[in-house]
């Protein structure tokens, strides 16, 4: 670990290095000319704008179109603000706050539409943006444009010459390179990638969506007002045009060509939009051309982007390298299990009570007045055909469903359904899911570094000694027999393996109550037999466990207490022997009591 | 107030063009996912290559006709060449929109080359204006607005009353039970390429007659265009042509008694406070996107 740490750090250095250089080399030192030195600046400006739209892409899989307002707001900031002599750098500050706080509450809505609406309805702020600037004459100088005077710097004695601004935006491209580079790999950053891919686990996992969004989203349209302020004093003039319609197309351009979710592909992306209408000068329409010709080639034939496709081939092949030479997985047995939950999580000492359950759709009735008890420390089976309202149980556990007011859930003395889903980790709650809902683009050790991050609030009211998000993370990748898997993404692994990852992933949530849902669903009889000792393992660990499943043997063979649900109704509760009897449960299983076993795999 | 019925009437016909707009990017939406931005473009450069046709005299009328083939024809090719290799993934929905962003800056750096940059003059299908309730129309709007109420009249008949339209709808409401009842889905994608590029055609068609034939023709109305598929839903037929139409009211009302500064902002505030109560739109259905 300390290695990596070692290399990033020296990466950062090097590029902090870079930049201050280059700033030095194009502004004081006058290396280049007067042309080189005002395209270094424009990269520079367009590279922050870029990696604005880049990063909110990436990591939330928002595109906005609108970002072009946040550019203005930064640009109209510095023209109007130096006229009264307000320094550079209370400039950026108020600007980035500004702009941080219009891009949080507009980034609030952004879970509620669709990636397309949202991207149609920032289109729409585009436009409206550039009308506000033609007619608010008194702070823009409509349409005819507004002169920005001289920046002034506390830390320079006199105003930085226009030429000379170009080391305004060298040095903030480097800090915002550097700021991409540390979101990127940061817990922040694999919150947001979370919530991307799988919201309802994220929520699972004790991340509210719409927050993360609205966060992910304010501090990208920071970065885009210091695209302006810099703009702005590199330029001198500043008119609508600049913040148009087209603009906010070219910054799309920039992004999907360089590849989203990337500091390099923003970095090349800006290149692009900056060298092409340089090199096409003389024909406006060229510029077009190749930017219309690029994005639709570079989207029909590299869907990510340059940079992350080059990054798919690299792991591929790093990756066929390695499958060769992997040994078989060892299997998980219970005592192991045993030994790595209790390190992971404290005994649950309350009882999780479900009183008068219900929940019905216009009408229907998915679950009607359930009521059933799970003491700490036992597993519970839930069983039941299809329709009998086992997912909607789930669903009311974990907080997606709203049951009737009759209702209460409550652990120990807590109301559980007066907390969010996001909520309820806090509580001690977690849960499996059926088709495991791995997060996507955070690989097996990523993910339990980040729910181990969000989980330490828990495990410190816990007492328990191993807090370190880090160093939780590797405890589970041994203990559940990780190791060899995780540096792989979801999609690379087989499904066997994604369950038992998911089941990593409760663990390290800390909840002494998991919810099940479906978790031997999809295994062979290898993995399932694994399973059962991960369960026996929890069990005995003093998890509470509550299994929703078909495959009702293994739930009798496991359970302390098994609780078979029927058209929303609670038909038995009680101990397997008694269920594996119980003439009601085998009329709802095959419609008569003749038979004498309840079938494996309902 | 005086003048409200006017307003009203001349917002009605401008909004005819946003609802033909708004009805051709339903229609491509449904069968296959895509937001199409290009269809603007679509038919603005169908209708450049009619108005060389019409300057070598073909006849203005036959030229709406040609005007729309055309256009239909474009959409047709894009669907096969553009997006259908795209498949079908979570992803996709953004990328389309993205790649249409694209082909619209192609085909306007096309118009440039082969055209110049100068706005070009266009003829009117019938010169001259008249007098409805008092109000002074000039022949082409009433025809833009015949002409598109009667697009979206065959429009109805053929989803409601034909086997393949309703077939088409189907696909719409659920791709995997239509190819399962044996819809070509292929098929599906491509007439309502063809027919909702076609409908741009006409909206491009009047708009060069009502002002002139340039680049930009539709940029303006493809926006409220938009405005109206928001406020209607995405989904829905009847919503993008009722929203349409309340767009080009609101537009004309909002230019005329608040602000003719601020009538973009006006009309999208509108929109976002409508969104935020309904976010799939008045008529729209949340599909397929998660909550």
């Amino acid at each position: 670990m300390s290695r990596a740490t070692n290399t990033v750090a020296l990466r950062w250095i090097s590029i902090a290095i870079a930049g201050v250089a280059l700033a030095f080399a194009v502004g004081p030192l006058k290396m280049v000319g007067d042309y080189p030195q005002f395209i270094i600046a424009s990269a520079s400006f367009y590279f922050i704008a870029v990696l604005s739209v880049n990063m909110l892409a990436g990591l939330c899989g928002i595109w906005s179109m609108g970002h072009t307002a946040y550019i203005a707001l930064g640009a109209y900031f510095a023209a109007n603000l130096t006229k009264y002599g307000v320094p550079l750098e209370v400039i950026l500050v108020a600007a980035a706050a500004a702009a941080g706080i219009l891009g949080f509450i507009l980034g609030l809505s952004a879970g509620r539409f669709s990636v397309l609406y949202f991207g149609l309805l920032t289109m729409a702020l585009a436009l409206v943006t550039t009308e506000v600037i033609a007619h608010w004459v008194a702070m823009t100088g409509g349409d005819d444009g507004m002169k920005v005077g001289k920046a002034i710097s506390i830390f320079w004695p006199a105003p930085i010459e226009t030429k000379n601004a170009v080391v305004i935006c060298v040095l903030l491209a480097t800090a915002v390179y550097l700021i991409g580079e540390a979101v990127n790999s940061s817990q922040l950053g694999r919150r947001w990638l979370a919530v991307k891919g799988q919201r309802t686990a994220s929520m699972a996992i004790g991340l509210k969506p719409h927050v993360e969004n609205a966060t992910a989203f304010g501090l990208s349209a920071a970065i885009a007002s210091l695209s302006g302020v810099a703009m702005a004093f590199s330029v001198a003039f500043i008119d609508p045009v600049a913040f148009s319609l087209d603009a906010s197309i070219t910054l799309i351009v920039g992004t999907v060509v360089g590849g989203i979710g990337s500091s390099l592909g923003a970095l090349i992306g800006s290149g692009f939009i900056t060298a092409v209408p340089e090199l096409a000068r003389d024909a406006l329409a060229v510029a077009n051309f190749v930017y219309g010709g690029t994005m639709v080639l570079v989207l029909l034939f590299l869907r990510q982007g340059l940079v992350p496709a080059f990054r798919a081939m690299m792991r591929r092949r790093r990756s066929l390298g390695k499958a060769k030479d992997a040994a078989p997985r060892q299997a998980v047995d219970s005592a192991a299990m045993n030994a790595l939950v209790s390190r992971l999580m404290p005994p649950a000492k309350h009882t999780l009570s479900l009183k008068n359950v219900s929940v019905h759709f216009s009408g229907l009735k998915a679950l009607d007045d359930v009521s059933f008890d799970i003491p700490p420390g036992t597993a519970v089976g839930l069983i039941g055909p299809n329709g009998a309202g086992k997912t909607s149980l789930l669903n009311v556990l974990s907080g997606f469903y709203i049951p009737l007011p009759a209702t209460s859930v409550t652990l120990d003395d807590v109301d559980v359904l007066a907390a969010s889903p996001s909520g309820r980790a806090a509580l001690g709650m977690g849960r499996t899911f059926q088709h495991a809902e791995l997060f996507p683009e955070l690989t097996i050790r990523d993910m339990l570094i980040t729910v181990a991050g969000l989980a330490r609030p828990l495990r410190r009211a816990h007492h328990i000694a191993l807090q370190e998000p880090d160093a939780v993370a590797e405890l589970i990748l041994d203990g559940l027999e990780l190791r060899p898997y995780a540096d792989s993404l979801p999609a690379e692994l087989p499904f066997g393996i994604q369950k038992v990852a998911d089941i990593g992933r409760v663990l390290a949530i800390g909840a002494s109550v998991v919810s099940m849902d479906e978790p031997f669903s999809g295994l062979d009889e290898h993995e399932r037999s694994e399973l059962r000792a991960i369960l026996r393992g929890m069990h005995s660990a003093g998890v509470s466990i509550l299994i929703i499943d078909h495959a009702v043997q293994e739930v009798l063979s496991l359970a302390d207490k098994v609780v078979v649900l029927d058209f929303g109704r609670l038909l038995a509760y009680g101990d397997p022997e008694t269920i594996r009897r119980d003439p009601d449960v085998m009329k709802a299983y095959f419609g008569s009591a003749q038979h004498a076993e309840v079938p494996a795999n309902g | 107030m005086g003048d409200f019925p006017a307003v009203v009437i001349s917002g009605i016909v401008s909004g005819s063009t946003y609802a033909l707009l708004a009805l051709g990017i339903v229609i491509i939406f449904r069968s296959t996912d895509t937001v199409n931005f290009a269809i603007g473009d679509i038919g603005t450069l169908a209708v450049f290559v009619t108005g060389t046709l019409i300057a070598a005299g073909l006849p203005v009328a036959a030229g709406l006709l040609v005007a729309i083939v055309l256009a239909g024809l474009m959409g047709m090719t894009t669907e096969r060449l553009l997006i259908r290799p795209l498949g079908h993934s979570r992803n996709v929905l953004f990328i389309a929109l993205v790649i249409t962003i694209g082909l619209g800056l192609l085909i306007h750096a096309g118009i440039f080359l082969a055209w110049g940059t100068r706005s070009r003059s266009f003829p009117v299908l019938i010169p001259g204006s008249t007098n409805i309730f008092g109000i002074a129309l000039a022949w082409n709007k009433i025809m833009a607005a015949l002409i598109a109420a009667a697009a979206m009249g065959a429009i109805a008949w053929f989803f409601t009353k034909t086997a393949f339209g309703t077939a088409m709808r189907a696909t719409a409401e659920d791709p995997g039970a239509a190819r399962m009842i044996g819809i070509d889905a292929g098929r599906v994608a491509t007439i309502a390429w063809f027919v909702g590029c076609g409908m741009a055609a006409i909206a491009a068609f009047f708009l060069a007659a009502d002002t002139s034939l340039n680049a930009s023709l539709t940029i303006s109305a493809l926006f409220r265009a938009f405005a109206g598929v928001f406020l209607g839903g995405l989904t829905s037929m009847a919503g993008a042509v009722i929203g349409g139409f309340v767009i080009g009211v609101l537009d004309n009302i909002a230019g005329r008694y608040i602000s003719a500064n601020y009538r973009d902002t006006i009309v999208f505030a509108v929109i976002v406070l409508v969104l935020f109560i309904r976010p799939a739109g008045v008529l729209g259905a949340g599909r397929k996107e998660r909550v």
